[in-house]
């Protein structure tokens, strides 16, 4: 092989693991979701950008600073997750699951027409940071900004993880999406696990839209296509429940869509990402980390 | 102690409580028998407000539960050791427990002498204690679904079918542990099948047939031999 190839590899490499850790955050959030309540909240990536455009509010409205308007991103979504569980799933009946699968992709739709409208469908500008820095590792350049992007999606699944695993709302959290019948019986409300749920689940693709934002210094529309189904490729090559399968599944989609695009160029990178969906979905349904047992 | 009145449950149309009632003594143990499809389980979700009464009423020392939450009704002292025992299968055998004790979670300082009695309880949960409850077998996991419910302080702790799927050997142990919370004072309500073995320990039982309590009595005032038949076969025993 080319030297030079090589090191051009390596480098989308690098900056595809690198942003990939925004799709493994997407992923994370159809996850938590769907392992609670066993429902999937298709709203989820335009939820994710409309709170992104919450930060930009602030930070074209006000000047925000950028680490304030991320903040802002996340928390901004975390509040529309709530919406988005009070409108499309606390009420709708348990025993049909089609009425809240249709009733977030109604979401969907009005998310993404409000987002258009007030943006009038154009691009903004979004602040980014260590635009100008870069570490060089041999030949191989890590890019600043991919770097906090990086940094900041695992600093936030480590916030998660913690919560999970070291607080009374995680041990709630996994007693229900373990055994949601038991958890009742031990005194737990599982409609306030679910809607926590729905906030946590919210900060994590706040954070998401941000860094995807971030990463390239605009935040568009259009975007919130690529949540959504980046999203949900992830969780199927992951495995929809399992949290360290929408990790590696995230890194892999990443990585993949830039050695990809390294090979056959931006206009066909989706086609053959695509391919690594259709592929997982016919070779292994389950996803990585397999499917968990059904509940009950 | 939990008096339940007149108690009427349905899943959509089909009736499946027809009016209960029945008390649930303090410090003894009551036992409702009854065959498959009887409405047992549907009574205890019921009183665990999991389901819903459509009409009745459930008193726990005069204080009404009817309409509660499950939640509220566990930080009642109302616990529901469930059928199938239920345990978080992929949480340790600590966190299991823990979770028992979701509802009084901010007395950190009882919850952990309450999960060290529970431990103690039960060695063979101590032994196993890092392990995920999935790994237990069923003897344990039942094991480890009472100490679960312990875990809430019951004032009344209410078992569905403990001996479903397990072992006589297993089984006799698993009423060891009854008959030893019974001894302790506890209320206990303890809903079974098998009813030869429940009768040896329960100090008031009721038959549920069909939704209605048919006979409600203590074990020894009446020929079980032949309420049991009975109820179980549909017909009277050959005299």
């Amino acid at each position: 092989m080319d030297y030079f190839f090589f090191i051009d590899l390596l480098q989308s490499l690098t900056d595809g693991l690198l942003f990939g850790t925004t799709y493994a955050l997407i992923g994370i959030g159809f996850t938590l979701i769907f392992g609670v309540m066993r429902k999937l909240n298709l709203a989820y990536g335009a939820a994710s950008l409309a709170g992104t455009y919450i930060g930009l509010l602030a930070f074209l409205n006000l000047g925000a600073p950028p680490a304030l308007v991320f903040v802002i991103s996340a928390l901004g979504a975390g509040v529309i997750g709530l919406v988005v569980y009070y409108c499309c799933f606390r009420f709708t009946p348990e025993t049909v699951p089609m009425a809240s699968l249709l009733a977030s992709v109604g979401m969907l739709l009005f998310i993404d027409e409000v987002v258009v409208h007030l943006s009038h469908g154009m691009p903004y500008p979004y602040p980014s940071v260590f635009r100008d820095s870069v570490i060089e590792i041999g030949e191989v350049w890590v890019r600043g900004d991919l770097l906090f992007v990086f940094l900041m999606c695992v600093v936030a699944m480590g916030v998660l993880f913690w919560l999970l695993h070291r607080t009374p709302l995680g041990l709630a959290t996994r007693a229900v999406s373990q055994q949601p019948r038991a958890a009742q019986l031990c005194g737990i409300d599982s409609a306030r696990v679910n809607a926590l749920t729905f906030v946590i689940a919210g900060v994590l693709g706040g954070v998401a839209g941000a860094m995807t934002a971030a990463a390239v210094g605009v935040l568009s529309p259009i975007i919130a296509m690529g949540l959504t189904v980046k999203g949900l490729i992830v969780v199927v090559i992951g495995g929809l429940g399992s949290i360290p399968g929408a990790i590696i599944g995230g890194l892999l989609v990443g990585a993949a869509e830039n050695i990809f695009l390294l090979l056959r160029g931006v206009t066909e990178r989706d086609i053959y990402v695509m391919l690594l969906l259709f592929l997982f979905l016919t070779l292994r349904p389950g996803g990585l980390f397999g499917a968990h047992a059904g509940r009950d | 102690m939990l008096e339940i009145r007149d108690i009427r449950t349905s899943y959509g149309k089909i009736a499946a409580l027809k009016g209960v009632s029945l008390d649930i003594r303090e410090g003894g143990l009551t036992c409702l028998l009854g065959p498959n499809g009887a409405g047992k389980t549907t009574l205890i979700w019921t009183i665990a407000g999991i389901l819903r009464a459509q009409s009745g009423s459930m008193t726990l020392d005069g204080e009404e539960l009817t309409g509660l939450k499950s939640h509220t009704i566990v930080g009642k002292g109302v616990v529901t050791v469930p059928e199938n025992r239920l345990v978080f299968p992929e949480m340790t055998v600590r966190d299991n427990l823990i979770a028992g004790a979701f509802s009084r979670r901010k007395d950190k300082t009882g919850v952990m002498a309450d999960l060290e009695d529970v431990l103690q309880r039960f060695p063979r949960l101590r032994e196993r204690a890092s392990q995920e409850a999935g790994t237990l077998s069923g003897g344990e996991q039942q094991m480890l679904a009472v100490g679960r419910a312990l875990m809430a302080r019951p004032r009344v702790l209410l078992m569905d079918e403990p001996s479903t799927g397990l072992a006589p050997i297993i089984v006799e142990e698993i009423f060891a542990i009854i008959g030893q919370l019974r001894d302790e004072g506890r209320t206990i309500f303890l809903v079974e099948q098998n009813a030869h073995m429940a009768l040896d320990y329960a100090d008031h039982f009721y038959l549920l047939e069909q939704g209605h309590v048919t006979f409600g009595g203590r074990p020894g005032e009446v020929d079980h031999e032949e309420l049991i038949a009975q109820a179980y076969l549909g017909a009277r025993k050959a005299s």
